[in-house]
């Protein structure tokens, strides 16, 4: 208890009050230890004395509150508004006194009781000597409101304390007799009352630092004091009536206003009730409280429902009560964490990750939004590395692990992350030498280079052969666990892909764990599958810079697997044994594409070789272009029948491709168009192209036809045997531009129209590159696999494209990853084959390109599929112009490489 | 009551306040007996009462003292209702206030008997937020309630209750305007004691000023007030001295003495009559929660 204000209380209520206090305080400690202190003194009852014993009494009743140090919450907001003479946001009311007539001696005698140094006062000069000049106080301007006018006050201005104007002049020569002063108040003699003020601004209490002093007009004298004046003059005037005459009086938040003033709280109000004591008042059951746990509650219910939703596959309805629930309570970390998954498992990985991000912004430590970001990252990381962004993608890796380091996909992928970079470096690099290399021993002919492509091509299938068959186990394993991964984590292609799973498993895909059967099915079921997913290892091995967009894909295959079903962990390692045997491959095939690239030019035999290789390679990753592309249904189907009969399967792939277009993934499409027109038909291209232009409302592809206009000219040229040079330019030119349109992903289509196998290869690095989902990314591997794997897979493929590619949600990675492998092979392959020639033949109609788009547009792109799947010679071509391409790629990235 | 024919005779809108009150009110009314009961109120029968108006007619019919000091502990309660949830509800004083006084001069016309007060006090508090431009959400008056009538439950559950507990909510406000014939904007004490603390001040030596927590108590007296009907039967600046006058006498504040003194100035018609009339109508209220709660 606050032991002087209790005896300022004392004095005043006297000895009665003393004597209540401690009947009814004899329970309380703090009253105890300050009553034999109180006791000592007497108290006489000075205040009045009637009605005092309810009073007091309540004084007594209350003293533990009333006394209490706590009480005095109000922290009064000393500082004076400096606009709030201007605006007087409350009543500036003349000093009371004036109404009470207090007696002169006692107001004089208060006012130096009160009167402080740093106040401000208003004073009339009335003389003025050489020391200074004497005032005459007319009011109190700040820290004090009384009226003091008739107080006969003087006080005196020391020169000392005049500032001075910078001249010479005596500062005093500024001021008259009569002039208004405002000055601080300096020093103050309370027994010889005797008051110093100062014009110097320092005189003044910091909080009036806003007054200016020295020469004042009548009109900035405070209101207060002309309020004051009126009452003088004017005997009716009540404080009432000025009161309500007051602008601020009727200010609407006058009350708020002053209660700040005063500094007591409105929120924690006070009151002398026991009851209403804030201690009283629980946290829980203030409304914003009870409000927020409420709308968490009916969010929650909302959260559910949509989930149930979920798990019945009414997506649509799913998303409605999540966002439902979000409106409810904005920042719901179930409804954040569950739209999440569902954005994840539509693929909309950007929207699931800011979506987890939200949720572990208001509950850091909610477990799946933890766990769901990480599985989420690391699948968007394998989408930027399909689209070769390694440093986004590792920078999402390495968020991954910064939430959960212990997270082996996220530490695999890192892993791999790092690698392929470093690989693709030395790539480069050794690419670059190669060229060099190359440029020393330039000459023979292009016909030699043709063979020697052929023979490289052969070549590169006995080694894939091999490759395939020892890679073949893990492979199938990976492709199996991949397979269920993919279809959770598909974006767009999932649609594609799961219709694809479905026909093929039967089975509708919900959870992960079916995933997992479904892929334990897949396996048992097919070694088809098997063998598709060793081709498309196979297949990886793909130039030098698209390598490491394949291994990319792949990983982003395998990170989409996660995703997907990031339970199982076993199928990730696989798909991580499978990722470096391709890697593997890849490394060497780009190397030897590199190599051919480089000499196909100059040397004549082992430019072939090289040549076909590359074109390989190229195929490849036309295939792999091809199969994300096609990825999501059909277009795998086709890539396996391809396989079979190359020139078939190209033609079943062209059909594929166009039945993947037609289905309605206008990237399949173009992933069509593109291994049409790398078979080498013009006219396949022109329409293709048409198609992609008339689809690509996306910028990229209207430039990839034109790019693929000007590669197929080239590699007309180029089948002229000039392919050398001219083709590589185009080649790089189309590399370059699909680079770009892999940049974007109109982009990725684009190359795949530019030039048909080149185009296709070229596409495929592209689309790897900028392949978007993940899941794509992964089929095209997988694809370039199948397609660099032999007929057998085509077979495969071709049963797959017998199972209409559906549209719906199958799983996607299987599938996808066969069609992709067909699509590559039956460009790449064919293209070696009869797809060199078709290629060929189509690519002549390039130069013709505008001519040829028109055709396209004039006939569908698909028919003329089917023709160049008929005509081997047209593989050939293709596999010719896949060799351009690869060349041309090569030559770009070698260009590229260096450059970079 | 007073206007039979209007809606809110006892056919219209009775009826579907009791609706309200049994629904909503069920906290107040039925589960209000158990909430309450927990408050330690039943042996009032403050709660009870408003429940049952029957078996209160019956009683008040048989002791008409006891009936009055009911309903004045049945209002008390209601106000305490009212301002606990306003501070939940983060309700600045006025609006406070202003429910308190809409619940008042509601019940100054109209019998307990016919309406559930806790209902009219949550419409109170609604519509209080409206005219003094502090906007309440019925859905948190609605949860502040029914956490106050069942404390520590689980909020209420988006159902066709919920919904039914606002419906009532909002008639019953409707009820309110009807019966106080829209004249719901009050001049409070408040402005007036703000700008006599102001002036007062200004006669007290500052660095006693801020030792003595005079603006603290005079203002959880003017808001403690309001438990009661004062706030009808005192004007405004009355109270407003009255609480002031009480708050420096409760520290022994010594104030300069002149021809008058500083009550008489703020305020021309008050006496020292007038002072001591409402600070013991306003001690009466602290000695009611003794008895109440």
């Amino acid at each position: 208890m606050d032991r002087d204000l209790l005896r300022q209380c004392l004095t005043h209520h006297g000895e009665s009050l003393f004597n209540t206090l401690q009947c009814e305080q004899t329970e309380n400690p703090d009253f105890q230890a300050v009553a034999s202190d109180l006791a000592k003194a007497t108290y006489e009852r000075r205040g009045a004395g009637e009605g005092c014993s309810l009073v007091e009494q309540f004084i007594a009743r209350k003293a533990d509150i009333l006394f209490c140090p706590t009480w005095r919450t109000a922290v009064p907001r000393e500082d004076e508004l400096e606009d709030e003479e201007a605006t007087e946001p409350y009543a500036i009311m003349p000093p009371a006194e004036l109404f009470m007539g207090v007696p002169f001696e006692e107001r004089r005698a208060m006012l130096y009781r009160d009167l402080e140094r740093g106040d401000a006062v208003v004073g009339r000069i009335n003389n003025v000597r050489e020391y200074g000049f004497f005032l005459t106080l007319l009011c109190a301007a700040g820290g004090l409101r009384r009226d003091i006018e008739d107080l006969e006050l003087s006080a005196l201005c020391h020169i000392k304390e005049i500032p001075s104007t910078g001249s010479h002049d005596n500062p005093l020569s500024y001021y008259q007799i009569g002039d208004l002063i405002r000055g601080g108040v300096k020093d103050l003699d309370r027994y010889q009352e005797k008051i110093t003020v100062s014009l110097l601004p320092a005189s003044l209490c910091p909080r009036f630092a806003h007054i200016k002093l020295g020469v004042v007009a009548r009109e900035e004298l405070p209101k207060h004091y002309s309020r004051g004046l009126r009452v003088a003059n004017d005997a009716r005037e009540t404080y009432e009536r000025i009161l309500r005459g007051c602008h601020g009086y009727h200010n609407p938040s006058v009350v708020e206003y002053l209660l700040g003033r005063a500094g007591v709280s409105d929120h924690r109000p006070p009151s002398l009730m026991r009851g209403l004591q804030s201690k009283h008042f629980h946290e829980e059951d203030f409304a914003t409280v009870i409000r927020k746990k409420q709308s968490a509650s009916w969010a929650l219910k909302c959260v559910r429902s949509g989930v149930d939703h979920f798990k019945h596959g009414r997506h649509v309805e799913a998303m409605n009560e999540y966002n439902k629930a979000l409106e409810i309570d904005t920042n719901n970390v179930e409804a954040l964490v569950a739209r999440g998954a569902l954005y994840a498992n539509k693929g909309g990985m950007m929207k699931a990750i800011s979506d987890f991000e939200l949720g572990l912004e208001t509950c850091p430590d909610h477990r799946n939004a933890k766990k769901y970001l990480c599985q989420t990252l690391v699948e968007r990381g394998k989408q930027l590395q399909g689209q070769e962004k390694f440093v986004t993608a590792e920078g999402l890796y390495r968020r991954a692990l910064s939430l959960d380091d212990s997270y082996p996909e996220a530490q695999a992928a890192l892993r791999r992350i790092t690698d392929t970079i470093q690989k693709s470096i030395r790539l480069r690099e050794e690419a670059t030498a190669k060229e060099e290399t190359e440029k020393a021993k330039s000459g023979k002919t292009s016909a030699q280079k043709l063979r020697k492509i052929l023979k490289d091509e052969k070549r590169m299938k006995k080694k894939r052969k091999r490759s395939s068959s020892s890679s073949s186990s893990s492979s199938s394993s990976s492709s199996s666990s991949e397979r269920p991964y993919l279809s959770p984590t598909s974006t767009t292609s999932s649609r594609r892909r799961s219709k694809k799973r479905r026909r093929k498993r039967g089975d509708s895909e919900r959870g992960s764990p079916r995933h997992r059967r479904r892929s334990s099915k897949d396996d048992g079921s097919g070694r088809r599958k098997r063998s598709e997913e060793e081709e498309e290892e196979e297949e990886y091995p793909a130039p030098p810079n698209t390598s490491a967009s394949f291994l990319g894909s792949g990983f982003l295959g395998s990170g989409a697997g996660r995703g997907e079903g990031g339970e199982e962990e076993e199928e990730e390692e696989e798909e991580e044994e499978v990722v470096v045997d391709d890697r593997r491959i890849s490394q060497l095939y780009s190397l030897s594409a590199a190599s051919e690239d480089e000499g196909s030019e100059p040397r004549g035999g082992d430019g072939k070789g090289r040549r076909g290789r590359s074109f390989s390679s190229h195929a490849k990753g036309g295939r792999r272009r091809r199969r994300s592309r096609r990825g999501s249904s059909s277009e795998s189907s086709a890539a396996r029948e391809q396989g079979k009969a190359r020139r078939r399967s190209g033609e079943g792939r062209r059909r594929s491709r166009g039945r993947s277009s037609e289905e309605g993934r206008g990237r399949s499409r173009e992933e069509g168009r593109s291994s049409e027109e790398g078979r080498g038909r013009s006219s396949e291209e022109g329409r293709g192209r048409s198609r992609e232009e008339g689809r690509s409302s996306e910028e990229g592809r209207g430039r990839s036809r034109e790019e693929g206009r000007r590669k197929s000219r080239g590699r007309s040229s180029e089948e002229g045997r000039s392919r050398g040079r001219s083709s590589e330019e185009g080649r790089r030119r189309s590399s370059e531009e699909g680079r770009r349109r892999s940049r974007g992903r109109s982009s990725e289509e684009g190359r795949s129209r530019e030039d048909g196998r080149r185009r296709s290869t070229d596409e495929g690095r592209r689309r790897r590159k900028a392949s978007t989902s993940s899941l794509e990314s992964q089929r095209s591997r997988k694809s370039a696999v199948a397609a660099e794997r032999p007929p057998a897979c085509r077979r495969s493929s071709s049963g797959s494209l017998g199972q209409p590619a559906p549209p719906l949600a199958a799983p996607p990675p299987v599938p996808p990853r066969r069609t992709s492998l067909d699509g590559g092979r039956s460009q790449s392959r064919p293209g070696r084959g009869a797809e060199l020639k078709g290629g060929e033949g189509p690519r002549a109609p390039p130069p013709s390109t505008s001519t040829s788009s028109s055709n396209g547009q004039g006939g569908v792109a698909r028919p003329p599929q089917p023709a160049g799947g008929g005509a081997g010679k047209k593989g050939l071509p293709a596999n010719l112009m896949d060799i351009f391409n690869k060349i041309a790629k090569f030559e770009k990235e070698k260009g590229a490489g260096p450059r970079k | 009551m007073e206007d039979p024919s209007s809606r809110t005779a006892h056919d219209g809108p009775p009826g579907q306040v009791a609706r309200g009150g049994s629904e909503s009110g069920g906290p107040a009314a039925h589960g209000g007996p158990p909430g309450q009961a927990a408050r330690g109120g039943s042996h009032s029968g403050g709660p009870a009462a408003h429940g049952g108006p029957p078996v209160q007619a019956a009683r008040g019919g048989s002791d008409s003292e006891t009936d009055v000091t009911r309903e004045i502990k049945t209002h008390f309660r209601v106000c305490r209702f009212i301002m606990e949830s306003g501070v939940k509800l983060g309700m600045r004083s006025v609006p406070v206030a202003t429910a308190c006084e809409l619940y008042h001069r509601f019940f100054e016309c109209v019998s307990l008997r016919v309406y559930e007060p806790y209902l009219v006090a949550m419409s109170c508090v609604y519509l209080a937020g409206k005219v003094e431009e502090q906007h309440l959400r019925t859905r948190d008056i609605l949860n502040v309630s029914h956490r106050y009538f069942h404390s520590g439950s689980a909020p209420l559950e988006c159902d066709r209750e919920f919904w039914e507990l606002r419906d009532s909510v909002v008639q019953c406000e409707l009820l309110i305007l009807r019966q106080l014939d829209f004249h719901v904007s009050f001049r409070h004490p408040h402005k007036y004691l703000l700008h006599y603390l102001t002036s007062v001040k200004a006669l007290v030596n500052r660095h006693a000023w801020t030792r003595t927590p005079v603006a603290e108590t005079a203002w959880a007296l003017l808001r403690d007030c309001y438990h009661g009907v004062m706030c009808i039967h005192h004007a405004p600046q009355h109270i407003a001295i009255a609480t002031l006058y009480l708050a420096l006498n409760s520290y022994g504040v010594e104030m300069p003495v002149g021809e008058r003194e500083w009550w008489q100035v703020l305020c021309e018609d008050v006496t020292k009559e007038v002072i001591n009339a409402v600070i013991s109508d306003l001690l009466l209220l602290y000695d009611m929660e003794a008895k109440c709660v």
